[in-house]
Order: structure tokens, then sequence, then C-alpha cells
């Protein structure tokens, strides 16, 4: 019997990055792990953190975990844990419950607001990221399940900001993490160091002030590539953008950058565990599928 | 219900005596009006009759469809004449049920705050800010299913605060799903075809040339 | 009632899955003559004036018809139009917006095209239509089926010219309202879901669940206002325009804001203008759009249009009679379609469900007026029982919700559960079965003019089936909206006169008519105490 859980989309998992979600779902399946998804889930409220009035940056948020314990209480998830992969997604419905718990004054104004749900207190849904699910299932489970180690890939692993931070939210030391190490190591691929992986990849300054987000990519971007990777895995859809897509943008700033591929760590997962219907190597951009091939992965 | 029992409402600021038994439409016909705009078919169909009000003694800013909801004591009633809104204009042939879609003609959907006021000010109960949701990923289906019993009233429109118009982007993705996700029925292709054909004249031109008697003799024997 | 519906509750399972038999020819000749609202004596009188005259006529619709125009001769200038046109559409319901948006695939400019509606830019009774819409699609069907139930359900007296284009260009309209983005409903396997409709021999009715009609207007509507047509809201046709040759040659418009006159010069006139329903024939109850008031008939007379078959009024059998604010609206006919069956005070069942509506409406009114069957409501009215939860018996739990959402909610609102309980029903006003005379190009007998939808004469004959009619709109909308491009394209504008309204003045005269009575009448009169009337002259 596999353990089910909610799992929390995002919006941008059902169009830019469905190949995040895909092998996903297919890796953690693997994990004997089944994502359900969460029934009427709405943005996550990241949007909102432009609006003036604060309760508005709780109410999406708060919403889905509202939609959790329905969930967990009409018995088809085994407990009160979300799942999430988008970064920003992890970290503003991890936010918001901590918010709803320690503040009385904002949890009964939401109460107010929301009045046609049922209250929520906080603390009753665990909001948890997929990287720190696969941690507690073990290293061990994620080694048995490999079918083709990733074996002479080198990977340089990137948080980005929000996995780390704040303290308390982090799903690991922000100055020193290790879990995405510990997975590359576990999937048989080589760890490639770079110093800026906890660093800004310009989030959405991308969006007004590309030049900005192009600059601060590029640092991260030439770290990796000086380091001798393959290819960056990372966790977030936005940085994804920002470090695989803008690539071309960016080399017209910096036209001594080499491309190089950007995957998620289920992509990698997905390629070692065998599940190249899940991969969805074909939405990535750059291709990594030369550079795959090239080193003997189909 | 006693047809004597009467009601205290104002409409638009007047205060009226009506029957407790009418509809908001018929008290404000009963009151004296003869309504133009804020009446349509009278049965709850068409949305023309987009009605708020409060009740005395309470904060809450409530919605009705004035053909469907019945006074009650204390109730402060206006119609809606009309929705401002812009219908964005699009050609179903060229568009594409592409998860972007809506994001193209509905840039403001990414303003949806999940508040869900719009959801509280459907007549008809409709779950509007979850087909807002989903357009917002591009789940073209769901929208399409979410919002199939929408009727055009346009009251989630004038209480979104992020200034949606719900409506709109409901009815873009019931054509999208038609038209591309279930597509064309091939049934009908093939009859429009055979008609075309002629391979039913013959049958109809016999029909049309029998008298009365004979015509009246097949149809009740026709089976 | 609560001891009646026991009755019902005790006879259902009994009664599930069993049928009534359908009446011979002659029953159904002898209950209409005996129970059917139009066979009553003095109901009717024959028209005095106009080209149609010596017809048999309901007193409401001869009462508008034998009035003065709300406009007299020298009242406007109608010499400098505002607006210039190709085609005009009046009204913009199914018939109107498929006129338009064809007028415009016919090579008419956009510009040249101008819509007017009375209401809301799509408000009508195509928008209200919930049972279905009818197109011989079915493996075991044919156009020549659909034609045969077409002119025997119209009592033969349909022009077979109309009734063979209703039934081959079902098809084809629902092909166009797909390529448009319509959901129709459709079975697992791809193939369109049918149901049975009174007096159809076939599988015929497809569905956009209980809101057809609402789903194919609103989408023409959007396509409509895609193309960008020019419309004019909340404005309606008072008076047509005539040039010296007797063609209809443009319309005289009210601006129902501002209250004032507006002109337009047209090489081509549609009407489209629905029916009657809001005359309440008879004091029936209607279920009919609060704009239903017969204003085209009106027009097409005043400038000499030949009429038909006004003799015959729909009343379709199941209006809610109960509760007392829903009196008179349509419960579709789809519900018998799907089993619910028409049964007694006692429970019992008395008529097919199926029947013509025809003869499904006057064995109700037998039932209530005859018989003595019937179940009276607390503010007097009579009906019979609907058995709804048949449905879900049938079909499984959840049926009923899932393909009659908008009965459920109607009746919902007034705590009334159609999947447990059955409603009180008694006909009520439906249809105008006749109407302005139309040739199988749309025109009517009046060069310029012409007519599309509920407000024609012909396609039906003296009854229309379930599903006809919005069939209808669209074949004869488009067929409407082709030729009167085809003739804006051939024809000079004509010098526009109200010359009309002076020989309209003098066949009153002449006819001896004295009423201070205007017409069209635009909108019903509800005020004041009016609104509480219902009082059906059955008795």
């Amino acid at each position: 019997m596999s353990l089910r859980l909610a799992y929390y989309p995002g919006c941008t998992l059902k169009t830019n990055a469905r190949n995040y979600e895909a092998s996903a779902i297919a890796s953690s399946k693997a994990l004997g792990i089944e994502l359900v998804e969460l029934p009427r889930w709405n943005c996550c409220g990241t949007v909102h953190a432009l609006a003036k009035d604060d309760v508005m940056h709780y109410i999406a948020p708060v919403r889905n975990l509202i939609r959790v314990e329905q969930l967990k209480n009409s018995g088809l998830v085994d407990d009160g844990r979300l799942v999430t992969l988008c970064e920003m997604c992890y970290n503003t419905l991890k936010r918001a419950d901590v918010t709803v718990k320690e503040d009385q004054e904002r949890r009964r104004k939401l109460r107010e607001v929301m009045e046609e749900e049922p209250p929520y207190s906080g603390g009753g849904v665990e909001v948890i990221h997929l990287l720190q699910l696969i941690r507690e299932v073990g290293w061990e489970r994620v080694k048995k399940r490999l079918v083709r180690p990733l074996r002479g890939l080198r990977v340089a692993p990137y948080y980005g900001c929000l996995l780390l931070r704040p303290r308390g939210i982090g799903i690991d030391d922000a100055n020193n993490p290790t879990i995405f190490e510990r997975l590359i190591e576990s999937l048989g691929a080589e760890v490639v160091e770079i110093p800026f992986k906890a660093k800004c990849c310009g989030s959405y300054q991308t969006v007004h002030m590309g030049h900005v987000a192009s600059e601060l990519s590029y640092r991260i971007l030439r770290q990796a590539v000086e380091g001798g990777a393959d290819v960056i895995t990372l966790a977030c859809p936005l940085c994804e953008y920002n470090l695989g897509e803008r690539q071309g943008e960016i080399r017209g700033l910096f036209p001594d950058l080499k491309y190089i591929p950007v995957l998620y760590f289920t992509q990698l997962m997905a390629l070692a565990f065998g599940l190249e219907d899940s991969v969805g190597l074909e939405m990535n951009n750059p291709d990594p599928r030369p550079l795959l091939r090239r080193k003997g992965f189909p | 219900m006693n047809g004597d029992e009467m009601v205290t409402v104002y409409i638009m600021g007047k205060r009226h005596r009506v029957p407790a038994n009418l509809t908001i439409m018929k008290a404000m016909e009963y009151a004296g009006y003869q309504l133009r705009r804020g009446a349509g078919c009278r049965g709850g169909f068409c949305g023309a009759c987009s009605t708020i009000y409060r009740m005395r003694g309470s904060f809450r800013l409530q919605v009705a469809l004035a053909c469907q909801k019945m006074v009650e004591d204390g109730m402060i009633i206006t119609q809606l004449p009309f929705i401002p809104s812009e219908k964005k204009r699009y050609n179903l042939e060229k568009l594409r049920p592409d998860p972007g879609v809506f994001l193209e003609y509905f840039p403001e959907i990414a303003r949806c705050l999940s508040c869900n006021t719009c959801t509280k000010a459907c007549p008809q109960d409709l779950m509007v800010m979850d087909y807002v949701q989903a357009a917002l990923r591009g789940d073209i289906k769901t929208a399409a299913e979410l919002s199939f019993d929408c009727l055009s009233c346009g009251l989630c429109a004038v209480r979104c605060p992020a200034e949606i118009v719900p409506y709109h982007i409901g009815q873009l993705a019931r054509r999208l799903y038609s038209r591309y996700i279930v597509g064309p029925s091939h049934q009908v292709q093939n009859r429009v075809m055979e008609i075309e054909k002629g391979i039913y004249d013959e049958e109809i031109r016999r029909l049309k040339s029998l008298d009365i008697n004979m015509l009246r003799e097949i149809y009740s024997r026709r089976g | 009632m609560q001891k009646s519906i026991s009755l019902v509750e005790e006879t259902r399972r009994e009664r599930a899955g069993r049928s009534f038999p359908f009446m011979s020819m002659e029953e159904r000749r002898r209950i209409l003559e005996e129970w059917h609202p139009d066979y009553k004596p003095g109901t009717k009188r024959p028209l005095l004036i106009g080209p149609s005259r010596g017809m048999i006529v309901p007193h409401e619709v001869a009462d508008i018809l034998e009035a003065h125009p709300l406009i007299g001769p020298n009242e406007i200038d109608v010499t400098d139009p505002e607006y210039d046109v190709d085609v005009l559409v009046i009204g913009a319901g199914g018939a109107g917006l498929s006129a338009a948006l064809t007028a415009q695939e016919s090579g008419i400019e956009t510009e040249g095209i101008l819509m007017v509606q009375k209401l809301r830019l799509g408000d009508s009774n195509s928008k209200m239509s919930q049972g279905g819409i009818q197109a011989a699609v079915g493996p075991d069907d044919s156009p020549a089926l659909h034609f045969l139930d077409i002119i025997g359900g119209g009592l033969f007296a349909n022009k077979p010219e109309l009734v063979e284009i209703l039934a081959k260009e079902g098809p084809e309209v629902i092909r166009w309202h797909e390529s448009l983005g319509v959901i129709y409903d459709k079975n697992p396997d791809g193939t369109m879901k049918l149901i049975s409709g009174g007096g159809t021999c076939r599988n015929r009715m497809l569905t956009c669940k209980d809101y057809t009609g609402l789903e194919i207007t609103r989408v023409l509507l959007d396509e409509f206002l895609n193309r960008e047509i020019p419309y004019l809201e909340f404005t309606c046709a008072v008076e047509l325009l005539t040039d010296e040759q007797g063609q209809v040659t443009g319309a005289v418009l009210w601006d129902m804001d501002s209250d004032e006159y507006r002109v337009v010069r047209a090489k081509s006139t549609i009407l489209a203008t629905g029916g009657f329903g809001r005359l309440h024939i008879q004091g029936f109850e209607t279920t009919n759009h609060y704009g239903a008031t017969g204003d085209g008939i009106v027009l097409a007379y005043h400038v000499g249009a030949v009429l038909r078959d006004l003799d015959a009024t729909q009343y379709h059998p199941t209006g809610a009679a109960y509760p007392e604010q829903l009196v008179g609206q349509l419960c579709t006919e789809a519900l018998r379609g799907r089993g619910a069956q028409p049964v007694n005070r006692l429970g019992e069942m008395f008529v097919h469900p199926l029947e013509t509506r025809d003869a499904e409406s006057a064995a109700i009114i037998r039932e209530c007026y005859g018989r003595d069957l019937g179940v009276t409501t607390p503010t007097g009215m009579r009906g019979v029982w609907l058995d709804t939860p048949l449905i879900d018996l049938l079909h499984g739990p959840g049926t009923i919700e899932r393909e009659f959402h908008a009965m459920y909610r109607m009746f919902g609102r007034f705590n009334i559960d159609i999947r447990k309980e059955p409603i009180l029903v008694f006909p009520t006003l439906h249809y105008m079965n006749g109407g302005v005379e139309i040739n199988p190009r749309a025109e009517t007998s009046i060069p310029g003019l012409f007519a599309a939808g509920e407000v024609c004469g012909g396609v039906h004959g003296k009854n229309r089936l379930m599903g006809n009619s919005q069939l209808d709109l669209y074949v004869f909308g488009r067929r409407a909206g082709r030729y009167a491009a085809e003739r804006a394209r051939k024809v000079q504008a004509g010098r526009p006169t109200l010359n009309h309204i002076e020989r309209y003045e003098r066949w009153l005269e002449e006819a001896g008519i004295k009423t201070s009575r205007k017409a069209p009448i635009l909108l019903p009169e509800y005020r004041g105490k009016r609104t509480l009337e219902h009082i059906i002259k059955l008795l």
C-alpha cells in the first residue's frame, strides 16, 4: 500500500513546468508515494504580495490549507501533510500556516472574511516540499529504486532562496544545505558545488528589470559551467525560467557564457528510475537531450 | 403563505408596502414600476434582472435575480440596469486550446486574489472563483464545466475586487472546449453529407406529393 | 396536497416502466375539440381588416391588429434617416442573431448591418428553451421521418416546402453550432445524446443539459459581438417604413432609454421579434419572455403582410402550478422524455406522457376541469402531478441533478426537491404556432420584408413539436440572413414613407372599428394590482 498524500501543484506546474509535475508524480510513485492532487486548489497566494491589505496575502493560501483539511477528513489521503513542488508555493503556503497559527488577530480577521469556509487555526496541515519527503523516505530507498544510475553526470544543485529562507520555514540549513547533494549522490551522479547555490536568481525582477535578473543568473550559470557541471538541477519553475529559458537573452549581455541545461530534480529522478515517459525533456530549454545522449542516457 | 400578508421594502430608497408572496420583480411592478431594463425572461434563465440589496439591520450586501427572489421585510433594493464590461474580440477559428489562451485575452485573471467574492455573488450558486482559477492555470475543461450554468447576469463582475469579468472567461472556455477539446460530431457531419448528396430527397418528394388522407395514414402508422 | 402526494408515492413503483396507451387520431381529435383552449367558443373572432381578413384569431390578437398604429402618418419625419443600412435585423434572439451572422457571411459589410433589440441583447424566448433541439442525426432516423412528425404534429396544416427545409437542414444547423463551440450533450462513445419528445417517432432531441437555448444563444451572441456587428439594445421597432411601391424599406425605432424615435432606412428588413405569450391569451400564464408581446405580427400587418395559423395557440402541457411564484413557468418536456409521468390526484396515470403538446394539454385540462381529479392549490390554481422522482428511479440516482439542473435549481429555490417530490403542473401559454407567412427564402408577402423564428407562420402548422422551434430559429434565421443579403446587393434603397399607416387607418375606419387601442404594445402592463392577477378563463 503506497502512502497517499495531498499534493499542491501550483499554477506553473500545469503550464510551463508540466515536466516538473509529471516527473515528480512518477518518481514519487516509484518510491511508493501517491500524490493526490488537492481538489479545488487555488493560487498559492504569492501574487498577493503586491496587495497592500495584509489580510489578502493570506486568503488564498489559507483557503488551500482548508481544502487539505477537507480532503484529509474525506479519508482520501492518509494524513494532514501537503506536498508542494514549486518553491514559491511551498514558501507561501508554509508561511501562511505559521502566521495563522501564531497570530491570533490575523486568524480572527481571516475567519471574518472567509466566513463561507470552515475555520482554520493553523498547524492542522503540514506543508512540506517533495525534497523533504524524499529525505524522510530515505536515500537508501532512492538508491534501491535506481534503474539507470546517473554515473558520469556532473550535476550542480541550485537551491534558490525560498527553499531555505526564512529560518523555520527552510527545509535545510540555510548556510550549508545538503539535501540536494544527498539526492544527487543517491542517484549516482556527481555533485558540482557552486558558491552561489543559494543566491537569488533574480526572481520576479525578470518581469520588469530583465537585466538585473540576467546579471544575477549569469553569475550562477558561469559558476556551474566553470565548475565543470554538465547540468544544473533545481526545484523552482521561476528559477528554471531565469536560469534556463532566459539563457539566450543572458548571452546577449554576456556572450562568453556557454549554454548549460537546467533540469528539475524530479527529472533526474525519473531518468534514473527509468521512467522515460515522464521525464519531459522536450520542454527544457536549452535542450539537454544531446548532452545526455553523449553521456549515454537515452 | 397567506396572500394578505404585507411587508415593507425600500425600492431605490422609496418605502413601499407590498404583498409578502411576491418576487422582487413583481413587487417592483406592484409598487408601480414598468420595468424596461432589469426584466427579461422572468424565469431565471436570462440574467437580465441582476439586483443588489441589503436587509435593514445587516451590513451584508446581497445579490439576487429579481425574478427568482422573494421580497422580505426590510429589504433595501436596487436593480443594476447594465454591467459595464468589454467583451474581448477573438476569432475562434484562429485560437488554439493552449493553457496560456486565457492570460492572453484576460491578463487580469492573474490578479485573482482567490477571495471567493464572485462565488458568493453568484445567484446560480456556481463556483465562480474555481472556474477563474481553472482558467488561470489553463484548465479549459474545468472552466467550461464549472461555468456551464452561467446566465451572464454580471453580479460576479461587479463584486470582483480584482476587476475581473468572470462570465466572459467562462464563455471563452466553453467555446474552446466544444470546438477543440470535444471536437465536432462525425455522426452529424455524416448525416449532413448524406443530405447534401440527396439521399433523402426522393422519399420526402413522395411524402409531399401525397394527398392529405394518404399522408395521415402514413403518419399514424409510422413507427 | 400532502395527502395526494402520498397517493402518488404509493403508486410510483407500480407505474415505473409501465406506459399509458397513445390516443388514436380520432381520440386526439375529440379531446382537442372538447378540452383544448383553442376550441373553446367565444374566445376568438374573425379579423375585420387587412390581407388576412376573415382569419379567426384569439380576441387578444385581434385587439392588437385592430388597433391604431403607435405613430401617426405625419408625426415624425422619416425622409432623413439616422441610419442607412443594407440589412436591418429586428430582434436579437436565436433567429435574429443567426440572420445577422449569415448576412455578414453572405457578403454584407459589417457596417451595413444593424441589429436592434427591444430589451437586452440576446434575451429572448430562444434563450429560455430548456428541452432541446430536434435534428434527424440518429442512425435509426431520417429527415423524412422528421418531416412526417412535423407535419402530423402540425395537423397537416403546415406548408410542406417549409417542413422539408426544416427537416433537411437540421443536421447542418447542429454542425454549424458545433463549429461555433456549442456544447451538446454526448454519450461516452462520442455520439450525440438523443432523447424523445412528444409526437416524435424517434429519439431526436439534442440537448445542452436543460439549458439548451441558453447555451446556443450565448454562443451566437458571443460570435455576434466578436464580429463587431453594430447593434442598438433597448431599442424597439414601432413601425416599418415603405416606399411608393409598398416595399419595406426600413423601420422607425424607439429608444427605450431616451424615449426618442430613430429612423433606419434598409434595403432588407428581417423581423425576428418572436411570439406573443405576454398577451396572456384567455388569461393563461405564460412561459414567455417579458418582451413577447406580438410586435412583429402587428408591424407586418401594418404593411400588408399575410398572416396565417394564428387561430392555433400552443399551450405547453406542463407549466408550474405551484408554488405561486413559479406559476406558468416552463417545466421542460424533457422531464417527460426521461420518464416523468403526469398523474392525477389519486396517483393514477391518465395520458401517455408524450402525446403532442395540444393533446397532452387537453388531457390535463380535462383531468382538472372535466373529471375533477386535479389538485387545487391554496391560491386556487388547479393542476396534476408530474412525477419527477421516476426519472432517478428509472435512470439511477443523480440523473435529475445532472440533466435537469435548471429545473432542480428553480424548484429548489422554493424548497421543493424534484428528485423526491412530484411537481404540480398545468398547461401554460407557450408558443405562437402561426404568424407572418413566409416562403422557403424567408420572404414575407411584402418585398423587402423577411421573417424568421416564432414570428413566422407556416412551418409548424397548427401545433409545433418540442425542439422544432429551436431548430426553426437557426434554419430560417440563416435563410433570412442569406436572402436578405442577396436582395440588398441587388436593389436600390427606396424612399422611406409612412404611407401604409394612412392606409391602415383607412382600413380601420372602413371596417367601422372605433377604438383607442394602439399597437404594438411593446411591454405588458403589470403595474399595481394587475401583478396579482391570474384568471384563467376556462369555465
